[in-house]
């Protein structure tokens, strides 16, 4: 009898919570076990990091990237050569035929020619699909301001996170959107719960179901007279600033092929 | 003398109003009489204010106690249904009464129903036999029939912006605007019992009109009926007040089109075409939960039921996270059907 009554609200609970459980897991069950390949991540050639910051940054590279099967490296140079940061980029994944599925396959290379103090971000096969041209360049933007402050380690984790997260989401949809952030999510299914109960509260001492029409006589009632007259217009006109190229941080560059024929995405600036 | 009951010309015994047939019935023997050819004639009847006002019971003879108010009731010493018709006639006398539709058993058992269909209320709320008391009553309303002339005056814009060259422009067309609306209101009614709560009142609207019948004394019998408390004079106010939200939308639906309206005048003026002394049936069941007393209305004759009920907080919790947790999943598989991942 009393369980007849709680039956409504228990079940949609439980099914709320089967159904968030049996998601979550196969999600999680979806995600590859990390194959054991020593393989070295971090190419820290300009000596920017300590030797303990760089093997934590390599591990965290190798767990990141083995979610998103792609391996997400870092290089960093002086330059001495002086040749372009593009070109380095490219002519340094021909050479070491990075890759997480097979050589010369899914990677994003991020390298630092600290010489002209450039940036560049370079994303092949799925890296190229997944971290296009924009994605590159939201994630240089957002680590910028740590490579020109020198801090460096910052900056590497935040690529190494951001390229996993950004990889997470569908090519073409926008990582930032709001409808993806966890706490916009929360927050609106709280409000929703707040206003449908409040909703369900204010009702349950029965609702005033009369309106205007309830005793309304319509054939005695209505309009008598009316009358909408004009009197004037006023106009005011608003300038509308033209879009002006952005101040600074030089940004484009975007992707090319590599001279062993791989083709990828990317995004060049200044740090 | 001026108490009334009706006896079976059968049997004898005390015959009720009985809400099934709509006629008066008599429990012993089953005879059904037509109410509408009662002689009425009471309701002309000479009432003297310095009469004296002890009633006695026409069945056992016992003294009816009563408020001063009470027009009908059952005698406390035999049940036999009395009505004490002074307190109906004259001046006093109802127009219209709607009778009970609703069987006393019928509105036990739907206010139980209601409170098991609470999906907030607790779950041992109405499951125990712990009605207290569950009374039929006529409460008296005033029906107006409001006539209102209403005069507006108003300034409205219409704004319309385009883009030309370098600039925006927005172009505001300004109007005066004027109306002469008519609006007639029948029957609003305004319940004129002291002791009934206007917000549970208000709540047991509507009532059907069309089960309105000329005030006849038998269809008192068996229930509890009160004489009104106010007067339509003093009750024009909360009538008016009840229409001036209807008012105040009709004026609005009628200057629909423009971006913005702000009113110069509102001239609305409310006479009164009639207003009718009328006994509308409710049934009132008050019941002990928690130390707690709760009241509530059932209208006798649509059987919509209004009150206050306790809320568990259980199961408002578990609503509350049923209902967030189902979000939380509809916005988790948007985001994830638009690509965003599901975590």
């Amino acid at each position: 009898m009393s369980m007849m009554r709680w039956k409504p609200a228990v079940i949609l609970l439980l099914a709320a919570v089967v159904a968030v459980l049996s998601f979550g897991g196969s999600a999680n069950a979806s995600a590859p076990e990390a194959k054991p390949k020593p393989k070295k991540l971090i190419y820290d050639a300009a000596k920017l990091l300590e030797k303990d910051t760089a093997a934590l940054l390599e591990s965290m590279a190798r767990e990141y990237g083995a979610k998103v099967e792609t391996d997400i490296v870092i290089y960093t140079t002086n330059n001495t050569s002086n040749r372009d940061v593009v070109e380095l980029t490219q002519d340094f994944y021909d050479k070491y035929a990075f890759g997480y599925d097979k050589p010369h396959g899914n990677t994003v290379i991020l390298t630092l020619d600290m010489k002209n103090r450039d940036v560049y971000l370079a994303g092949f096969y799925k890296a190229k699909e997944y971290l296009d041209d924009g994605r590159l360049d939201k994630i240089r933007n957002k680590i910028t301001p740590d490579l020109s402050g020198g801090y460096y380690y910052s900056a590497f984790s935040d690529y190494i996170k951001l390229s996993h997260r950004y990889m997470g989401y569908e090519p073409g949809v926008n990582p930032d959107n709001i409808l993806f952030k966890w706490w916009f999510q929360f927050a609106v299914a709280a409000v929703i719960a707040l206003i449908v109960v409040g909703r369900m509260r204010a009702v349950a001492g029965g609702k005033v179901t009369v309106h205007r029409g309830t005793y309304e006589n319509g054939a005695a009632s209505g309009i008598r007279a009316q009358s909408d007259q004009y009197i004037r217009t006023t106009v005011t006109k608003q300038h509308v600033p033209r879009p002006s190229d952005g101040g600074g941080g030089s940004g484009g560059g975007g992707g090319g092929v590599t001279r062993g024929g791989h083709s990828h995405s990317g995004s060049r600036g200044k740090f | 003398m001026t108490v009334i009951d009706y006896k079976c010309p059968n049997c004898g015994s005390s015959m009720a109003f009985d809400s099934e047939s709509g006629m008066l019935s008599c429990q012993s023997c089953g005879k059904k009489d037509n109410i509408e050819q009662f002689p009425s004639t009471l309701q002309h009847a000479v009432f003297f204010e310095n009469e004296a006002k002890e009633y006695q019971c026409n069945n056992c003879g016992a003294v009816l106690i009563t408020e001063p108010e009470t027009a009908a009731t059952t005698c406390s010493f035999c049940g036999s249904g009395v009505v004490l018709s002074d307190r109906l006639t004259g001046k006093r006398a109802p127009a219209y009464v709607i009778p009970f539709s609703i069987s006393k058993a019928e509105a036990q058992k739907a206010f139980k129903k209601w409170c098991k269909n609470g999906r907030l209320t607790p779950a041992g709320f109405m499951s125990a036999n712990r009605i207290k008391s569950i009374t039929g009553i006529y409460v008296p309303f005033w029906l107006y029939d409001l006539h209102n002339d209403v005069e507006v005056h108003a300034n409205a814009t219409r704004v319309r912006s385009y883009r030309s060259g370098d600039y925006i422009y927005t172009e505001t067309e300004h109007y005066r605007i004027y109306r002469d609306i008519v609006l007639n209101y029948v029957k609003v009614p305004v319940d004129a019992s002291a002791k009934m709560s206007d917000e549970l009142m208000d709540k047991l609207e509507p009532f059907p009109y069309d089960q309105l019948k000329t005030f006849n004394m038998p269809y008192l019998a068996g229930y509890i009926a009160e004489k009104y408390n106010y007067n339509d004079r003093e009750l024009l106010p909360r009538a008016k007040h009840k229409v001036s939200s209807y008012v105040e939308s009709y004026i609005q639906s009628t200057v629909s089109g423009y971006h913005s309206v702000s009113f110069a005048s509102k001239d609305i003026q409310t006479t009164v075409k009639r207003a009718d002394y009328v006994l509308l049936p409710v049934w009132i069941v008050n019941y002990d939960y928690k130390r707690k007393k709760y009241t509530f209305a059932m209208n006798g004759q649509t059987g919509k039921v209004v009150g206050q009920p306790p809320i568990s907080k259980g199961k408002v919790f578990l609503w509350y996270m049923g209902i967030f947790l189902a979000s939380l999943f509809s916005l988790k598989t948007l985001s994830w059907s638009m690509g965003g991942g599901f975590w």
